[in-house]
């Protein structure tokens, strides 16, 4: 079990393409949003500077793309070329794959996370008490898992050429509605109804209430912890599905 | 009859997709120490049988046992090394890594550098999983299913890819294996295979069990003794066509081909008849032909 980790992790490490885009990219997208706001102006309505506001959300984003990115499309390939059956003839139990992959995910979405953090703190002088910097790193961190398990859930739903756009899909409209690359405050009315149930909404908001020091939204909360039993119920449903047929 | 000494026990198997039976009423037990080949044609039902075998399904009635206990709980307690042909093989790793895991996964582990020279994929250890060739592949896939003490060792269509020398390679260090009181359990339509290698071949058509013996006595159930002469005088026919042990005969000219399953009976027989057989050959058929023989008599006792 530890060796599959260590493994999954060499493997995630040795991929360059995924390392960008997952470590370095939302690094690079909050410095592109955030760059030419000063660090004077506020998002209506949060008390936040723009730096600040971006900041969480970009490591949100960069955890997502870690978790959901990573899994979901290895997780379709991997059941489709055999390996998944190959391992069923070993002595892991049969979770044991899904949460390797899980596991492995998460340890590479921590740097993604930090590294906005530094580069934010760096460059665009957010400042946050210590207190609120381990907080975030640990709310934004723990939040990815409902991601991760929704990867998973994709992983085990798709397969072959359609895994690809439907990650895509996710990944992109999460992102987008959930408010991770602009504020939903700029978004119409209607829209911005939507945008509060999804749970990337719900992520960015626990880490932006961390940075007001405040207590997050009850709703917030629920729709994190309801997304999670979600995802991970589908996901565990589609994992039971495909061993039988396998 | 499921006992515990049976390595494998199958005890009236079926499973169907849909409408058609893949396994039907399969019965078998594996003894310790054999060298078993399950052998063919596409869609015999061999890969569904090693399916069964091995847990990956489920049966729709019947029970497979392994060592007296479930298909699972004999690969939990490392007693199953097997290598799939449809097994896959996780990318961007390189072969040693992969062999590391798999030793590191069995409750018997050999040392992951004894593992790699014996499936010969030593040289190749440090290349990376995606980049080997077909019968490379087949290695490492071979390497993970030996890569512990295991009593059962199963092989679907092990030598799929891989030239003639790799080939020989490969099924001498299966004897090897099999040497050391292993039970040897490998699917091949390679006939040729099954002939040189198991000691107990099971024929399988169409989900069933067809024949189980030796090379031998699947050939003879074949009528699988071919004996050839020519004859200068006047043939009899009718004579000929009522030599005991006959299975089949070809008259075309004045050479005559007859399949026998007791071929000293049968040219005993001729003799017999006060004829002289003229440049008499007896020869043993192919387990090909055998094959054929035995697969087609199945299907017109179907029709």
């Amino acid at each position: 079990m530890n060796t599959l980790i260590r493994l999954e992790l060499t493997r995630a490490l040795r991929n360059r393409k995924f390392l960008f885009f997952s470590v370095i990219y939302p690094s690079v997208l909050f410095l592109l949003i955030a760059g030419n706001a000063d660090s004077g102006t506020k998002v209506p309505g949060t008390g936040l500077t723009v730096p600040t506001y971006m900041m969480v959300s970009m490591a949100s984003f960069g955890a997502l793309t870690a978790v959901l990115m990573g899994n979901s499309e290895r997780i379709a390939k991997e059941r489709e070329g055999g390996w998944v059956r190959q391992l069923r003839l070993t002595t892991l139990p049969g979770r044991g794959y899904v949460l390797a992959k899980t596991a492995s995910a998460a340890v590479v979405s921590l740097p993604s996370i930090v590294i906005v953090f530094a580069v934010a703190a760096a460059v665009k002088d957010v400042r946050l008490d210590a207190w609120q910097w381990l907080a975030l790193t640990g709310a934004i961190w723990a939040g990815s898992f409902v991601f991760a398990a929704l990867g998973v859930a994709i992983g085990y739903l798709a397969s072959g050429d359609a895994v690809r756009p439907i990650t895509m899909i996710t990944y992109f409209g999460l992102s987008m509605l959930g408010g991770l690359w602009m504020p939903t405050t700029s978004f119409p009315g209607w829209l911005q109804d939507i945008a509060k149930w999804l749970p990337t909404h719900a992520y960015a908001a626990l880490g932006r209430a961390i940075e007001q020091s405040r207590a997050p939204h009850v709703q917030d909360l629920a729709v994190l912890v309801v997304s999670f039993v979600l995802f991970a119920g589908g996901a565990a449903w589609l994992y039971r599905k495909d061993t039988l047929k396998a | 009859m499921t006992t515990t000494a049976s390595v494998v026990a199958f005890d009236q198997v079926s499973k169907a997709y849909g409408t058609v039976r893949a396994v039907d009423g399969l019965t078998l037990a594996l003894r310790p120490g054999e060298t078993v080949a399950l052998l063919g044609p596409n869609g015999a039902g061999k890969s569904t049988t090693l399916d069964l075998l091995l847990g990956l399904k489920r049966p729709d009635s019947g029970t497979v046992r392994l060592f007296g206990t479930s298909p699972r709980d004999a690969i939990v307690a490392g007693r199953v090394g097997a290598m799939l042909q449809s097994g896959g093989l996780m990318d961007e790793v390189t072969v040693a890594e992969l062999v590391r895991l798999a030793c590191d996964l069995h409750p018997k582990p050999y040392r992951p550098s004894e593992v790699l020279v014996r499936a010969g994929v030593a040289q190749i250890a440090d290349r990376k999983v995606d980049k080997l060739s077909g019968g490379q592949a087949q290695r490492v896939r071979f390497a993970l299913a030996t890569a512990g003490d295991s009593d059962l060792i199963v092989l679907d269509e092990p030598t799929t890819g891989m030239d003639v020398t790799t080939r020989q390679a490969f099924w001498a260090t299966m004897r090897e294996q099999a040497g050391q009181g292993r039970t040897v359990l490998f699917a091949t339509h390679y006939l040729e295979e099954a002939d040189a290698v198991a000691d107990r071949v099971l024929v399988l058509h169409r989900g069933r069990l067809l024949a189980d013996g030796t090379a031998a006595e699947i050939k003879a159930k074949a009528g699988a003794r071919r004996v050839s002469f020519d004859i200068a005088d006047a043939i009899d026919e009718p004579a000929l066509r009522a030599l005991p042990f006959l299975t089949g005969i070809d008259i075309s000219g004045r050479t005559v081909r007859i399949q026998s399953s007791d071929a000293d009976a049968t040219v005993h027989a001729l003799y017999g008849l006060g004829v002289y057989p003229r440049n008499l050959e007896v020869a043993g058929l192919g387990l090909e032909q055998a094959f054929v023989a035995i697969t087609s008599a199945e299907e017109a006792k179907s029709r």
